[in-house]
């Protein structure tokens, strides 16, 4: 799900069941601003690098916008505006002062130089400086992105607006980064699955089978916080294949083969598995934690497992979604599973504003809170009005952001 | 049905001015279809075949909503034609028809249509104008339409939409 007319399927659904008008339907779609500058640098080699930056703020009536900045040669208006909308649901879900935004530049970063990366950063700062703030918009990692170009953001938007450790979140550790940041999304995601099992009267996540795609930074915090729960994760596979066993795989040292091999296939000690066959699996839980759309009205009447967890961003298509329903599959969406991660980015913004530092266990107990408080809104929701847990999500979020809109005066 | 019955079905439902000749001439290009109950007669965005021509049976026409989901749009009772655009238009259906009942069918393809008007027949020729006289009729109705529905945007004051939307955000949608 990338474009703006996806993103807004979901949007449209729940803005059916709420019954909203034409005119306030198109005011909460339309983006408070769309920004598009130029991005020339000069590369190693002399020549001049023109490159195109984006910059859609969705809305801010709750707050600061919140959002990431990715480097991909995809990134255009109509995404980062998708996507930008998606930021002002997900933080509403989970009941954050923000509202969303989204941006990035249409780059191949792989082609760039740590230089060049750093020239290019720096550029783009200068570019958008006037429209971020700690108190405006305030960017994060996103595809290709990292704590070291946060960093670089932050000392350049420094240099123009003085000390703003604020500006923006996903900054490392050792410099006004916030701890758990790393493993907020995944961790997140596994305090919206307990959270669910208990609500449902499904016990908890010890004993119980897990299949998770994708091993990157969501796949496998999400794979280590089951496991230490005593959750049996049979099957895990990445982009270049997956490894499966029925007893349930020994994540600790999968984490050091994947570190190792940069891959999780080749695992001693258990079977092969592709990622088509993963998700068919016969789990009780299925974590897609990796890409969009893999699951399609083509295996989503083989999808065996009663529960689908969406650590990753859209991995169901909609019409995915409506076959899952049919067959009672219950599907915790993404805009509220995977929103840990912005969670935690906005205690380290807390965090910077305060200029005191949290420790882990607090921003634990903390964002558990969160996920906590949003499950018991969305859980009532889907019982009182028989929508289901994406459309809970999204009636929730409208009813946020409208509520904070007509506040402040339309 | 006979081809007498068919002849006089022709005359009374497609084209009124037809003479017995013109409508014989007409009949003798038919081409038989069957349909049961259940099935398909033309699906939509497929390509157009011809007019059809309703016998007996009853069908129902579907048209797909932009979510996706098809909608009964009317239901039509033989005696009737159906398709009559895709002989003067080139595009494809504008809408499924599916037989409700076991339906009998006869089809005037668009090739034997044009045969006729190459062949300058005066039947072909008739069966336009009455073409003409229903699409005109329609587009009568479709711009009374156009003007009910401007008026009634007009009556819903996008001020009580707000207020509206603003009462159900803390009424309705207050969790």
């Amino acid at each position: 799900m990338s474009g703006f007319d996806d993103v807004n399927y979901y949007f449209r659904k729940a803005a059916r069941v709420m019954d909203l008008s034409p005119h306030v339907e198109r005011m909460l779609v339309t983006p408070f601003r769309e920004v598009k500058v130029d991005v020339s640098i000069t590369l190693d080699n002399g020549e001049l690098g023109t490159f195109i930056g984006y910059r859609v703020q969705h809305d801010k009536s709750r707050g600061p916008m919140k959002g990431g900045l990715r480097y991909h040669p995809t990134v255009d208006l109509d995404e980062a505006l998708g996507l930008a909308s998606l930021m002002t649901w997900k933080t509403a879900v989970v009941n954050l002062p923000f509202g969303g935004a989204k941006g990035g530049i249409a780059v191949d970063p792989d082609t760039l130089s740590p230089r060049e990366l750093e020239r290019l950063t720096r550029c783009f700062v200068q570019q958008i400086h006037d429209i971020i703030g700690p108190q405006t918009d305030i960017p994060a990692p996103d595809v290709n992105t990292n704590a070291q170009v946060m960093a670089w953001i932050m000392d350049e938007y420094s240099k123009i607006h003085g000390f703003s450790p604020a500006v923006v979140t996903g900054k490392p550790v050792d410099l006004f980064g916030s701890k758990g940041r790393e493993e907020a999304t995944g961790r997140g995601a596994v305090f919206a699955l307990e959270e669910h099992l208990r609500g449902a009267g499904l016990g908890e996540v010890r004993g119980r089978t897990f299949a998770v795609q994708g091993f990157g930074n969501v796949g496998s915090w999400v794979a280590r916080f089951l496991h230490e729960r005593g959750g049996k994760v049979v099957a895990v596979a990445d982009v270049r294949g997956g490894v499966a066993n029925p007893e349930g795989l020994d994540i600790p040292r999968l984490v050091e083969h994947a570190k190792r091999t940069r891959t999780v296939a080749g695992f001693p000690g258990c079977d092969a598995i592709t990622n088509e066959d993963l998700l068919v699996l016969g789990v009780d839980v299925l974590v897609p934690a990796a890409l969009g759309a893999v699951i399609t009205d083509a295996n989503a009447r083989d999808v065996r497992a009663r529960i689908v967890l969406e650590a990753a961003n859209a991995p169901t298509t909609p019409k995915a979604d409506e076959i899952l329903a049919q067959r009672g599959v219950t599907v915790l969406p993404d805009i509220y599973v995977n929103a840990g991660g912005v969670t935690v980015s906005y205690f380290e913004w807390a965090q910077n504003i305060q200029q005191f530092m949290w420790e882990e266990d607090r921003i634990t107990a903390e964002l558990q809170r969160h996920m906590r408080e949003a499950y018991a809104t969305l859980a009532r929701l889907v019982r009182e009005r028989s929508v289901s847990f994406r459309t809970a999500a999204f009636i929730l979020a409208i009813g946020r952001v409208g509520r904070a809109t007509v506040l402040r005066g339309v | 049905m006979t081809a007498g019955q068919i002849r006089d079905t022709i005359r009374a439902v497609l084209c009124k001015g037809l003479t017995l000749e013109q409508a014989e001439q007409i009949t003798r290009v038919l081409v038989p279809v069957r349909v049961s109950a259940g099935a398909p007669l033309m699906r939509e965005g497929d390509g157009a075949t011809g007019l059809f021509v309703l016998l007996t049976g009853t069908v129902e026409v579907l048209k797909k909503a932009p979510d996706g989901s098809s909608r009964s749009i009317a239901r039509v009772e033989a005696p009737s034609v159906l398709g009559e655009m895709s002989l003067v238009m080139e595009r494809p259906h504008s809408a499924t028809v599916q037989a409700v009942t076991d339906c009998e069918i006869q089809l005037l393809t668009k090739s034997q249509f044009q045969r006729l008007i190459s062949g300058e027949s005066v039947a072909a020729y008739k069966l336009i104008a009455a073409i003409a006289e229903v699409l005109a009729v329609r587009l009568t109705r479709l711009d009374q339409k156009v003007l009910e529905l401007s008026a009634h945007r007009e009556a819903v004051a996008p001020v009580e939409e707000l207020q509206t939307f603003k009462q159900k955000l803390f009424t309705e949608w207050t969790f």
